[in-house]
């Protein structure tokens, strides 16, 4: 038997995401810097505008790039072109992060609402369509704890993901399509025509480039965590099986397999047949 | 405490610990991916025909 030293599996992060990490806490400091102590007050918001530089690139990443991303890697699964298992753990990384940033969109937005316009809920149509998208990409983190075969699991959960996206362009066009309280787009509008200038424009780039950042660092580190409990579990899976065959249990592994266990899609395969006594 | 610090205290502060729920999550799996046993014991039974037939 080989000593424990050689067995030691070495995992590796890689150096782009420590980078990464190091720019978004730089960036979100310089926002929140520049957001609470350098802008001035705005003519009719007064400081209530400072919520502004956190609120939109939250909003920005939970629905356009947390969920988009997710969107477009379970389209990707889906087609059997692409298949893999890569776009299933990069869309559930993605769905974990954006739903944490979609709860923050709506826990920012009712803080600034609250003294802005007397309440801190109201059914209108852009916050109840953000509401039903928390609710629905829950939903979807509740379908991936559903014990399945995981090419089952990456399946119901790509469709469930596609489904769930459809609310976004709801969220996005409902300012435009319904008469609401909350206001309209400042910088994505329809001329494309920010109205928002000088330091406090700049400002709110800021907090697009940093929460941006934040978010890529968050979900590469939730990839390798997916990629790591799949590790693990598949080889809590050998033990278990090498302790089976080692009591005399259970018959070698079944033609075919790898002989760990391990279908060649890294999926755990039916335990070999029980031996006769 | 005013409406823009309760804002900036909960949006960072949410976001502030679940980055080090993902770090500690991260590493806690690392930690249990270097410490497993490798596959090699698994071909046991097979090399020494203990628990199979022909």
């Amino acid at each position: 038997m080989s000593a424990p030293a050689e067995t030691v599996t070495v995992v590796r992060r890689p150096r782009w995401l420590r980078v990464v990490g190091v720019l978004a806490l730089v960036s979100t400091a310089a926002t929140v810097w520049l957001g609470l102590w350098v802008t001035p007050p705005d003519a009719v918001q007064h400081d209530l505008v400072r919520l502004v530089y956190l609120h939109p690139p939250i909003a920005w990443v939970a629905l356009y790039l947390a969920f988009g991303l997710s969107a477009l890697a379970s389209l990707l699964y889906l087609w059997r072109r692409t298949r893999s298992m890569f776009w299933d753990r990069l869309a559930a990384a993605s769905v974990e992060v954006g739903v944490v940033f979609n709860a923050l969109t709506l826990a920012t937005g009712m803080i600034w609402g609250r003294p802005t316009w007397g309440v801190w809920w109201t059914w209108d149509a852009r916050l109840t369509s953000t509401a039903l998208l928390l609710v629905l990409f829950l939903g979807y983190l509740a379908l991936r704890r559903v014990p399945a075969d995981p090419e089952v699991r990456a399946r119901r959960c790509a469709v469930a993901a596609l489904i769930a996206f459809v609310d976004v362009p709801i969220v996005h066009f409902s300012v435009i399509w319904w008469q609401t309280l909350h206001q309209g787009a400042t910088v994505l509008n329809a001329n494309l025509s920010p109205t928002i200038h000088g330091s406090m424009a700049w400002t709110l780039l800021l907090g697009f480039i940093a929460l941006t950042l934040v978010f890529v660092w968050m979900v590469g580190v939730r990839y390798q965590i997916e990629v790591l409990a799949d590790r693990t579990g598949a080889e809590r899976l050998e033990v278990s099986l090498a302790e089976r065959w080692a009591e005399g249990d259970l018959d070698t592994p079944a033609a075919g397999g790898n002989g760990h266990g391990i279908g060649t899609t890294g999926s755990p395969v039916r335990p070999p047949t029980r031996v006769g006594q | 405490m005013s409406y823009v610090d309760a804002g900036y205290s909960i949006g960072l502060g949410v976001l502030f610990l679940y980055a080090v729920g993902l770090f500690l999550r991260r590493r806690s799996l690392e930690r249990a991916v270097e410490l497993s046993p490798p596959p090699g014991p698994l071909d046991g039974p097979t090399e020494t025909g203990s628990a199979s037939g022909p």
